[in-house]
């Protein structure tokens, strides 16, 4: 009996595993999408009127959270790593669709990392105008400018809001955090790469585009010692330093979805 | 098959026959750029950009027109005059749009294929980035570039103008830039009564000789060698922090950030000095006779990032006699180019 119920388990096993590696056919492909979902601690961000408290027990509303997406990697469980080279993305939280970045043609697999940029890396920071299209064309900012043009540079990540502890007479605060270091001079490089480890591994088959699900916590952006009574405009790269080394931790993955089609 | 070959090698032959004669025989007009032969190779990767005359003109267009400020009023010939070596003339700080002044003085423009970077602090790399900066700045154009193009747009006259020079009617951030960038190329000055004398078709005066020979001695030279009479580099010649009542300009350090560039600003060309008064970068002297008083007179600020090469002698600066100074100013004028200030391509 016991040997009849190992051999079941082994061929039951057996029958599985055939059945995960057979239904990873190389040829297959299908797209993963990244959500960026920004939140406040575990609630969504709410733009404008609702206050907060950071660590330091300042309060504070928050008007714009943007910030730019590039170099995006997927790390397959096999160790294989999938680069998506000169794709660059700007997430705003005042527009929706701009929180979905879709990742096309991707081979079928198993996938248990993503890896990013925060910011626009050194080479396209220094390239001719005619690579600056999409969220890297100037003319495409309206009044929300995320590019220096005394200063030639992107902002990589932009907040900005009001706080009763704000030195400055609006009451506002404004955090333009840039610097990719440097055309001929080596100055403050403000880039953070984030790795982020999937608990679920997004499983990308022929009918399966996996949507991971990021939850990108805006409290992080004060942990250690900012202040906005200390310091209430930061828009240079060396002060901004101490910024972008608190939000490149505020990036997390939150759940995959494997959903069938 | 060799019907088609045959057809190939007469059209080729023709395109051949067409080019090599545009090459042995210039149109005047179309010859927009030229590498004077005493300058190095420029900066600007001109390939990136080739300079047409449909371009030009476009960019031209541009250069003179107040859309590209958020009022109408302010074009980039505002603060940059043509006579004046395209300099805002008369002005020590150029003002902008609602008569708003910034701090710094608008430096010439001309040579700038071989600029390595731009604006006294150089804090933009590229020229075809350039442009951006004057139409954002809110004491200048005070406007935004997807504005700008939204204004060109619906103007009648641009679309075909952008078609001529590029193909298409579209109006796109880059062709706006490389078409700016196209006319600014052609800003070349090289035909001063000093670049003359260099070809032996024209001779200096004693007072000229003496003024060339004292530029060079007494290290004039070494931060504004010749061709191009400037070297590019960003230093601090001393000028007193206090110009400002409540404003310190600390140059080249509001881009890098770096101790070490503090009170720095770009070494500016001395061509077309003669012009482009008043003098460096917040237009605080208004002759080129204050200025060398400022060199010889020890009243250099003793600034921690001071050049070298002031702190040679006893007193702080360069040991001129007031004759050796009129004669760097003789020299000085030489450089003058009249053919590039009445230059009539570049007038509207």
């Amino acid at each position: 009996m016991k040997k009849i119920a190992f051999a079941l388990v082994l061929g039951i096993s057996v029958f599985f595993a055939a059945c995960e590696t057979s239904d990873i056919n190389p040829n297959d492909k299908n797209s993963v999408s990244l959500y960026f979902e920004n939140l406040v601690g575990t609630d969504p961000i709410v733009l404008n009127t609702k206050t907060y408290t950071n660590a330091s027990g300042e309060d504070f509303t928050i008007s714009t959270f943007n910030y730019f997406v590039s170099n995006i990697s997927l790390k397959a469980t096999d160790g294989t790593e999938l680069k998506f080279a000169d794709k660059y993305f700007l997430v705003k939280e005042s527009v929706e669709a701009s929180k979905t970045i879709t990742l096309p043609d991707v081979p079928a697999g198993d996938y248990t990392s993503v890896s990013f940029m925060v910011g626009v890396d050194s080479a396209k920071s220094v390239s001719d105008v005619s690579q600056r299209t999409g969220v890297l064309d100037p003319a495409s900012y309206g009044t929300d400018n995320m590019y220096w043009s005394w200063n030639s540079g992107y902002i990589f990540f932009k907040m900005e809001g009001t706080s009763s502890k704000s030195a400055a007479a609006n009451k506002g605060y404004k955090f333009h955090i840039g610097g990719f270091g440097g055309m001929s001079a080596k100055t403050a490089n403000n880039l953070r790469s984030v790795t982020l480890t999937m608990a679920d591994l997004a499983k990308v088959r022929k009918n399966i585009a996996p949507e991971i699900h990021l939850a990108i916590d805006a409290q992080k952006v004060f942990k250690s010692t900012l202040k906005i009574a200390d310091k209430n405009e930061i828009m240079n790269p060396t002060l901004g330093t101490a910024v972008a080394n608190n939000y490149k931790d505020m990036f997390a993955v939150e759940h995959v979805h494997n959903d069938k089609m | 098959m060799k019907l088609k070959l045959g057809i190939v090698l007469v059209v080729s032959l023709l395109l051949w026959g067409c080019s090599k004669e545009k090459a042995t025989e210039p149109d005047p007009l179309l010859v927009l750029f030229e590498k004077p032969s005493t300058f190095p190779n420029t900066s600007y990767k001109m390939e990136s950009n080739p300079i047409t005359e449909d371009g030009f003109l476009l960019g031209k267009k541009i250069f003179f027109d107040g859309k590209l400020s958020r009022d109408g009023t302010i074009s980039c010939a505002e603060c940059h005059n043509q006579p004046y070596a395209f300099t805002h003339h008369g002005h020590a700080q150029s003002h902008g749009i609602d008569g708003q002044v910034g701090p710094r003085n608008a430096p010439a423009l001309q040579n700038l294929a071989w600029g390595k970077t731009f604006f006294w602090d150089g804090g933009v790399f590229d020229l075809d980035l350039f442009s951006l900066a004057p139409i954002e700045n809110p004491v200048e154009m005070d406007e935004r570039i997807g504005n700008v193009l939204q204004k060109l747009r619906k103007d009648a006259s641009y679309p075909p103008m952008f078609k001529k020079a590029f193909g298409t009617e579209e109006v796109t951030t880059e062709r706006f830039l490389k078409s700016l960038s196209q006319f600014m190329l052609t800003l070349v000055s090289a035909n001063a009564k000093y670049d003359q004398y260099k070809a032996g078709k024209a001779s200096f005066n004693t007072d000229e000789k003496a003024g060339l020979t004292l530029f060079n001695e007494k290290g004039c030279a070494s931060c504004h060698p010749e061709p191009l009479f400037t070297d590019e580099s960003f230093r601090s010649n001393g000028l007193p922090t206090d110009f400002f009542r409540n404003f310190v300009d600390t140059g080249r350090y509001r881009i890098t950030e770096l101790k070490e560039d503090k009170y720095k600003f770009k070494v500016p060309s001395l061509r077309n000095i003669e012009y482009t008064f008043p003098y460096m970068h917040d237009g605080r002297f208004i002759s080129l006779e204050d200025v060398l008083d400022h060199y010889t007179d020890g009243n250099m600020a003793n600034l921690e990032t001071l050049d070298p090469i002031f702190k040679q002698n006893t007193k702080r600066g360069i040991a001129l006699t007031s004759k050796e100074k009129s004669q760097i100013i003789a020299f000085l004028k030489t450089l003058t180019d009249d053919s590039f200030l009445k230059d009539k391509r570049f007038a509207p």
